[in-house]
């Protein structure tokens, strides 16, 4: 009998080495059987989920610990020991929503005790679509934030970010970039118009991400002091974990392509010229008006005609006739598909006092404008280490490399312009081989030929190279190598005393090239620019927390050095290259110009910060920081403000069943902003050499040396309610933000002999209120389902300015003589777009009209109110049906408005299709007035007050009226819905993967910008991309790449 | 316990050395702080060819037609900035007549504020001419006052007959460097300063007729221009940096937009002007000067017309401003027996004009007596003023808002075209940024002047 014992523990032991089954039930402290819980052997990939019945079955061996999981419980962990049977009793977990977020200086505190919001993204809901551009990435997730981005085909194009509107008059309102703690830079090399370079923000691996923290209000982040006063984007990168001894692998691999969609429609009845009858050759041989890059010419009918190539005389079809037919696709057939390679490998690991996670990332993208690529590599380092059970040493470094060669975009750049100044009989087929044998260049673009010979001596182009001449010839390159990241030291001094120092730093080297090359309509000409940065952050911080009965404190005192260098060197020619392919500044005819800069800024820091919890229920914080600056003068470099807020927790005291979590806040802060370098003294500008002779003269820009610190008040109160086990949670926010005597560059009267001055002035008031919604309505084992919801509403009112002057001109842009401006007036929101509208009549409202029928308009002074949206927000939806997980993220505006040249242009260059409408005497409107054709206008005559009814010719209506005088006509409201991103994976299962050396592996087809759901501006802009290079807001548009779609799939393996 | 006091007193130790950043640490290491007089004189002096080198003044006198892209030349309703002018020149000019201190060693301080002086009135000349009343007395003294007022075209003229006869006053002997003009020669600049007052004083002909007279006189009697050689001509220089700007428009951008008007070459070709030539090229369709009608939409190209000339838009052309010619077109004007404000036969004057202008243009007297010969061309007392406005406007060519004030002033030439009906505006519509920026001086100054509306069709104080 004993021996069968000792044999059945044997036989016993050595099934359960072999993996025993550990059956059982979980249930809440009701008794209610929980479906859909997790349940994992911890460390390694085995797993499943509990049944209807909370049932579950899993193989693990004696010693393993199971790990229990599900929404709105606390997590428990069972160690398998002899029982192969378990009774699992999950507890609610009301500290669940009191995730722990990381704040200001890194911070980490419970959520609940916070008294502002903040609102993190997690890292995997970030990378749903390969969006390599983190602030584009969080668009629509979260509340208060808007994104304006650029169109795929600009390649890591600039995404423009804004928390709770703008907060500045100057619109220069970007939050801070804060990355595992380390500010960086989010600059940006472009300008409105050329190459997009993008913002430097996205020199962060998308893959790296664990979270982003949104801090919004200056409450949060006040203890970044000036940097921070127009909010934080807080990123936490991926960590190794400490613990037992492992190792992870993952590699992750993906292929898109990309393609354009969501053109301007053109028209294909009339092709290139200003008249409606073809120039004749002294042979008699109608030719197309080559010099006119508009499309108000003759009909497309097929008639035999020499079009440009025929005047070449190495084309094949030199001197022949060829049929004058539309191309209707001719935009669109410029553009390639693109792909996308990113390829990236992850290893982490730890032991009991090590920490290490190393990736390395891999991205390649071939643009759809042809020639055009973006090359990116990431590696990213991050350790700790202890070095005793007091001290750990820490560091974090991150390698980015960008190498790029970009389209144009804007007005007059790259192939923008073909929506703006094109002949729709142009064969983009036949452009394509833009260059002939013997080198010459083939051009649509020409002086027509000599009414004498018939011929073109002058192959030189008039106003548009050949669009791939343009980017085959006359290429932009960049480069930027960057590292960031820091190294640290944690001391803990006594039980709840925490010091740590560290060295932060944010170093890059941008170099920017262009070329012009011979053979265009261009000067050919060479530019080169090394522009480098070097920031550096000396960080002190002790930490101390403490608890006594019901009390808890938790206090910091830190100080900062916030060192910055920069500096470049550009340089172009001029006058010239010396000889054909040797790109170089000393090929320069002229004098090259050059230009040299250095700058230097310090920020000296101290702050502290204290919290003080009461039964885990009432929370006040209060904060205080003092700044110096070395941009300021000196007598008012030093500055303090404080900020405070209280929270408290009802559901606490309250205990109502339903509601799981309540809590309402409230916050009051200061924060004190100064300005750039250099505008507190008298300098002279440098300028033209003439003939030996270096002048000098006194800069449009007026420094002060009288400036002092701007500093925003900020109020805000929110309340977050979740209910049902925390299966619905809401989180509202109200918010109001004053800016007052900001540090700004006003525009001022010419006349003062400058053009803008420093100074304090001005009161913008900025209120809102924003609201998120996380759900989880379907539960299930083999069904689940959650979304979030953000919605924000921003008003934003200009109260003030500087005595005397009530508008503040933020920019403006002109074409063609015509200006348009975008100001803001004291009274009024921010932002106004104004320029030259209809004249109206005051009585009836109708339009005014001149003795010639047409149109009058007024002065550009018209004032067509704001740009900024009236709310804009987001949803995603994740939905988990077994092994196949589907996410889709939608974003959406409403409101807002923008000026679009692009579709004035087309209108006015005889190319966009309401140019050949049918008028209601059922003849285009191109018809001859005399013949019942012409632009019905109705209106009042300016002269004689009577009620007009006309017709007027088409051409000098829109292209001398409409599309060159009157803004109004072109201004569009920018609301939109669009689906940005859809992402449906596949996690292989248990059975396969046994097959398989990897722990796990899932395959994921995504989409990037599959659609625009909605949009109330025309087809072929889009308002959510109306992002003009470098400039904080958005609110013309011109020349803009076409939007891109990406649809890809993406492998994930673990090791 | 204790570390905590010593990290505390640490961070407050370093919190006080805080605001000590070092003394130079914000100040700009990239521009110079100091600049000397003749220094910013001579940037002030690189705007002058813009005061003449612009589509809009070329449309205004009507020497230019539009090939292409038909729009400028219809006189649309637009503003006109002002500002380029005192955020430019003027604010240069006036660091130099504010400055604490100027360096002798870029010779006598009274002559670089004299030249300062000369420079600084004749743009303002060129600015209350286009735009009427304008800011004045209240302008360029940056933060001293952001919204200055409108001083009437009237005061501003007194002001500048008194800033040019001081500055005359004050000449010293000794020249000053970097002078692109001159070349530090204090004579000239002498001849320049009487000579814009000889011709400001004639621009009041009409409105005040009084101080014109004495003001041309004293002018006179100042000493003027007496030859070529004084005029004040910008050169441009055959490099990017310092080059023409039609040279920019015609050959770096490829805009053949302009030909000469059917109005110049109705003037010049029939009495075989020697002037022609240079001012245009000859139609690359038929090899003979054709005029392009001015605001033609429909019948236009660049080959059936005269472009501008090769010298007119070479990189390194020169740029008159003031010339010996307009001062002796003053003077013939000045002599006839409707003003008789001097004495001497006003044929003299005008023949000498004509000839003084064709060797300005054509660098000799070639074809000048055949020329004066010519029907229409030959002095004719009975139509003095006529002929010598017409010829006026023939000799400025280039420097089409001179040509224009001559037009507003004496109604020649009489060929004037208006496109489309339009008429020929009579000043420029006041900048957009005004309304923004300086809205109450700018509405006082609308209301006086224009009862309020502020058009290109307004008439300016020396033009009621």
């Amino acid at each position: 009998m004993r021996n069968i014992l000792l044999t059945c523990i044997a036989v016993f032991s050595a099934v359960a080495a072999l993996g025993q089954t550990i059956t059982g039930t979980v249930s809440d402290t009701s008794g209610t059987p929980l479906p859909g819980v997790t349940v994992v052997v911890d460390g390694t990939n085995r797993g499943t989920t509990t049944d209807f019945d909370g049932n579950f079955s899993i193989a693990a061996d004696p010693g393993e610990v199971l790990l229990f999981s599900y929404l709105g419980m606390s997590t428990k962990a069972v160690t398998v020991g002899s029982g192969t049977n378990l009774q699992v009793v999950l507890q609610e977990d009301s500290t669940q929503l009191d995730e722990v977020v990381v704040t200001a200086l890194g911070i980490t505190r419970d959520k609940r005790s916070l008294g502002y919001a903040t609102q993190e993204v997690a890292g995997e809901n970030l990378n749903l679509a390969n969006e390599q551009n983190v602030l584009g990435s969080l668009a629509g997730r979260v509340a208060g934030v808007q994104v304006t981005g650029a169109s795929g085909a600009s390649m890591g194009g600039t995404q423009k970010i804004k928390i709770r509107g703008v907060n500045s008059i100057g619109g220069g309102d970007q939050p801070l970039l804060v990355v595992d703690g380390t500010p960086i830079s989010n600059a940006n090399f472009s300008g409105s118009a050329g190459s997009d370079y993008g913002n430097l923000g996205q020199d962060v691996n998308p893959a790296d991400i664990e979270s982003v923290n949104v801090l919004k209000g200056p409450a949060a982040s006040a203890l970044y002091g000036i940097r921070g006063q127009f909010g934080v984007i807080m990123i936490t990168t991926k960590k190794g974990r400490k613990g037992p001894r492992a190792i992870d692998i993952q590699f992750s691999s993906s292929v898109s392509m990309e393609s354009t969609y969501n053109f301007i429609p053109l028209q294909n009845m009339y092709g290139g010229g200003t008249s409606q009858s073809f120039s004749q050759l002294p042979n008699g041989d109608p030719y197309v008006a080559m010099g006119v890059d508009e499309s108000w010419g003759p009909r497309m009918d097929g008639t035999p005609v020499r079009q440009v190539f025929s005047f070449y005389p190495q084309d094949p079809e030199y001197g022949q006739l060829t049929p004058f037919v539309p191309h209707p696709t001719n935009v669109e057939d410029y553009y390639n598909t693109g792909v996308t390679y990113n390829n990236s490998l992850t290893i982490m690991g730890g032991n009991e006092n090590t920490s290490i996670r190393l990736s390395v990332n891999d991205t390649r993208i071939e643009g759809v404008v042809p020639n055009t690529f973006l090359d990116r590599n990431n590696v990213g380092l991050s350790a700790s280490l202890d070095l005793s059970p007091k001290v750990s040493v820490s560091s974090n470094v991150n390698y980015a490399r960008n190498n790029g060669q970009r389209p144009g975009q804007g007005s007059e750049w790259g192939a923008g312009y073909m929506v703006q100044w094109f002949q729709r009989n142009v064969d983009m087929d036949r452009l394509r081989n833009y260059k002939y044998d013997d080198g010459t260049f083939l051009h649509w673009n020409l002086r027509n030929p000599s009414s004498v010979t018939g011929e073109i001596s002058n192959f030189r182009p008039l106003y548009w190279n050949n669009p791939y001449f343009e980017v085959y010839e006359n290429t932009s390159t960049d480069l930027r190598d960057r590292f960031f990241g820091d190294v640290g030291v944690t001391y803990k001094v006594l039980p709840g005393l925490e010091v740590s120092g560290f060295v932060r730093t944010d170093m890059y080297i941008q170099n920017l090239e262009s070329r012009t090359a011979f053979g265009g309509k261009s000067t050919p000409a060479y530019s080169i620019g090394k522009y480098q940065n070097k920031e550096f952050n000396y960080e002190f911080l002790a930490q101390y927390k403490k608890t006594w009965g019901e009390f808890s404190l938790d206090a910091s005192l830190g100080g900062n050095i916030y060192d910055r260098n920069y500096s470049y060197v550009s340089q172009s020619t001029n006058g010239g290259l010396s000889s054909p392919g040797f790109y170089n500044i000393d090929a320069s005819i002229d004098r090259p110009t050059t230009s040299s800069y250095l700058l230097e800024k310090q920020i000296r820091s101290l702050y502290s910060l204290a919290s003080l919890g009461f039964m885990d229920t009432y929370f006040i914080d209060a904060s205080i920081r003092n700044d110096n600056s070395s941009a300021l003068p000196k007598e008012n470099s030093s500055y303090w403000y404080p900020s405070v807020s209280g929270s408290m927790v009802f559901s606490q005291p309250l205990d109502w069943e339903p509601l799981s979590f309540g809590k309402i806040r409230a916050s009051y802060a200061r924060a004190g902003s100064d300005l750039s370098p250099y505008q507190t003294n008298t300098v002279f500008g440098v300028g033209t050499v003439y003939d030996g002779i270096n002048t000098l003269y006194v800069p449009d820009a007026l420094n002060n040396p009288n400036i002092k610190p701007s500093f925003s008040n900020s109020f805000e109160a929110g309340l977050e309610l979740s209910f049902f086990r925390n299966r619905i949670g809401f989180d509202f926010t109200y918010y109001n933000q004053k800016n007052k005597n900001q540090i700004i560059s006003l525009d001022v009267s010419g006349a003062s002999g400058f053009g803008s001055s420093i100074i304090n002035a001005g009161l913008i008031e900025n209120s809102g209120w924003e609201l998120s919604v996380n759900a989880n309505p379907v539960k299930s084992n083999i069904f689940q389902w959650d979304f979030t919801f953000n919605i924000n509403k921003n008003n934003s009112e200009v109260v003030e300015l500087a005595p005397g002057i009530d508008v503040y001109t933020y920019g403006s842009t002109t074409y063609s003589s015509v200006t348009s401006y975008l100001n803001s007036y004291v009274g009024k929101p921010f932002g106004s777009l104004v320029g030259q509208a209809f004249m109206r009549d005051e009585a009836t409202g109708m339009k005014l009209l001149g003795d010639d029928n047409m149109p009058l308009y007024t002065d550009a002074t018209h004032d067509f109110g704001s740009v900024l949206p009236d709310f804009n927000g987001g949803i995603q939806n994740n939905f988990k049906i077994g092994p196949v997980g589907i996410a889709a993220m939608i974003d959406f505006q409403s409101g807002g408005q923008f000026f679009s040249r692009s579709k004035m242009l087309s209108v006015r260059t005889g190319q966009d299709a309401i140019t050949v409408a049918t008028n209601d005497n059922g003849m285009n409107v191109r018809d001859p007035v005399a013949d019942g054709g012409g632009v019905k206008v109705t209106g009042i005559s300016q002269s004689t007050g009577e009620e007009v009814t006309a017709y007027v010719d088409a051409r000098s209506y829109y292209n001398n009226v409409l599309g060159r005088r009157i803004y109004e006509e072109w201004l569009y409201d920018a609301s939109y819905v669009k689906l940005r991103e859809v992402r449906v994976q596949y996690d292989f299962q248990d059975r396969l993967m046994d097959r398989l050396p990897f722990k796990t592996m899932s395959l994921a087809v995504f989409a990037r910008n599959p659609m625009m759901i909605w949009q109330k501006a025309p087809t072929g802009i889009d308002p959510s991309e109306i992002s003009t290079g470098s400039q904080s807001i958005s609110w013309f548009e011109s020349g803009q790449l076409p939007s891109v779609r990406s649809l890809g799939v993406n492998l994930n393996i673990t090791f | 316990m204790k570390k905590l006091y010593t990290i505390t007193i640490a961070l407050l130790f370093l919190g006080a050395g805080c605001s000590d950043f070092g003394e130079d640490i914000n100040v700009n290491p990239n521009l110079p702080n100091q600049a000397s007089g003749t220094q910013l004189i001579a940037q002030a002096q690189l705007s002058l060819a813009g005061l003449s080198s612009s589509t809009q003044g070329e449309f205004l006198a009507q020497y230019l037609a539009e090939t292409q892209y038909v729009g400028l030349s219809l006189y649309p309703q637009q503003s006109t900035s002002f500002y380029g002018w005192y955020q430019g020149p003027l604010m240069d000019l006036e660091a130099v007549l504010t400055a604490e201190e100027l360096n002798g060693n870029d010779g006598p301080v009274a002559n670089q504020i004299a030249v300062a002086k000369i420079l600084k009135a004749y743009y303002y000349w060129n600015i209350t001419d286009r735009w009427g009343d304008v800011p004045y007395s209240g302008a360029l003294q940056g933060e001293g006052n952001f919204i200055p007022a409108y001083d009437t075209q009237q005061a501003i003229y007194q002001d500048l007959f008194l800033q040019l006869k001081a500055a005359v006053d004050m000449m010293e002997s000794g020249s000053i460097s970097n002078d692109i003009i001159y070349g530090g020669n204090m004579d000239k600049w002498r001849k320049l300063a009487n000579s814009i007052r000889m011709l400001m004083a004639l621009r009041l002909s009409q409105v005040d007729p009084t101080t014109a007279e004495t003001e041309f006189n004293l002018a006179m009697a100042d000493g003027v221009m007496e030859s070529n050689a004084d005029n004040l001509v910008f050169q441009h220089l055959a490099e990017e940096d310092n080059q023409n700007y039609w040279y920019g428009q015609v050959v770096n951008q490829n805009r053949e937009w302009w030909a000469l008007t059917e109005g110049l070459v109705a003037e010049m070709l029939p009495v075989d002007d020697p002037r022609l030539p240079v001012y245009g090229n000859p139609s690359r369709d038929t090899d003979q000067y054709v005029g392009l009608l001015f605001g033609e939409e429909d019948n236009i190209g660049t080959d059936a017309f005269s472009l501008l000339g090769d010298a007119i838009y070479a990189q390194d052309a020169a740029v008159q401003l003031v010339t010996y010619a307009q001062i002796l077109f003053a003077m013939a004007e000045a002599a006839t027996a409707e003003k008789g404000w001097i004495p001497g036969d006003p044929a003299t004057y005008y023949d000498m004009a004509i000839e003084q202008s064709i060797i300005q243009w054509t660098g000799s007297s070639d074809g000048v007596n055949e020329f004066l010969l010519q029907p229409g061309i030959a002095f004719d007392p009975s139509r003095a003023l006529e002929q010598i406005a017409t010829q006026r406007w023939v000799h400025l060519f280039m420097h089409g808002y001179e040509a224009w004030s001559e037009w507003r002033r004496t109604g020649y030439p009489d060929n004037m075209v208006l496109p489309k009906g339009v008429e020929v505006p009579t000043r420029l519509s006041y900048p957009d940024n005004e309304v923004f920026l300086n809205a109450a001086n700018y509405e006082a100054a609308v209301q006086r002047q224009f009862g309020g509306e502020d058009s290109v069709y307004g008439e300016i104080w020396w033009d009621q």
